[in-house]
């Protein structure tokens, strides 16, 4: 069940961000108030973002899924998740508007296989997907994730 | 046969591809198949008989292997089947489910 694996106070809502790096801000918060993640694991993502190729975390279906190495800052296998209400510009590219962007820490390449798991079973399923698109508050949102 | 995955970091959008591309063989009723995911860095020529990419990724691994597939979204179910459905009968190997 993915709702397991969102560390707590992981499951936020907005109405708008100002740009990408704000949501990056905001998604990995929550992880970095649990010390799941240093400051370190937040500036390569933003590094790795603004990096050629670095929209490559753009699933499609408007969700993207930060993450860096697990060197740059991980302390603990750990998972949060921002959805807003007013799309933004993934690494200020049009050609990618996200308005769902979960933040991945993983200790290692594999550990994380029955997150990953639950998180592809909920992203490949079209009914709840749009459901997490469609939320209009964290209440909604969170019941779609769960 | 083997297919593999990649991405930058080799652990987020590589391995969710990698779950998809098995759900996909699965829907497909092929057994068999070898998947991985890894950092594009270290995909050789030899790593696999073919190769998915996400579409903003396609450059750096143009040319890495023979057989490479780029996705617009790794999360398009319908779309990961037909390309894997392709890249199996590209390779010789008998697709039941299509």
């Amino acid at each position: 069940m993915l709702s397991s694996y969102f560390q707590q106070g992981g499951v936020l809502y907005a109405d708008r961000v100002s740009d990408w790096r704000e949501a990056v801000d905001e998604v990995t918060r929550p992880l970095l108030d649990a010390d799941a993640i240093t400051g370190g694991y937040i500036d390569a993502i933003k590094t790795s973002i603004s990096s050629p190729g670095g929209t490559y975390i753009d699933l499609g279906g408007g969700v993207a899924l930060a993450h860096a190495r697990p060197e740059t800052g991980v302390n603990r296998t750990s998972l949060s998740v921002l959805h807003v209400d007013e799309p933004f510009d993934l690494a200020d590219d049009a050609a990618h508007p996200i308005s769902t962007m979960f933040c991945l820490a993983a200790e290692d390449s594999n550990a994380h296989i029955d997150l990953m798991q639950a998180l592809a079973g909920l992203l490949t399923d079209t009914d709840r997907l749009a459901a997490v698109n469609t939320a209009s508050d964290a209440d909604e949102l969170a019941k779609a994730l769960a | 046969m083997k297919i593999i995955t990649a991405c930058s970091t080799g652990l987020g959008s590589s391995f969710m591809t990698q779950l998809n591309i098995e759900k996909a063989l699965r829907n497909l009723g092929v057994d068999g198949v070898e998947t991985d995911h890894m950092d594009i860095a270290s995909v050789t020529p030899t790593s696999a008989d073919v190769l998915f990419v996400g579409r903003d990724i396609a450059e750096a691994a143009t040319g890495l292997m023979k057989d490479v597939v780029v996705l617009d979204s790794l999360i398009d179910m319908d779309n990961i089947t037909k390309q894997v459905a392709a890249a199996l009968e590209r390779h010789g190997v008998a697709v039941p489910g299509k």
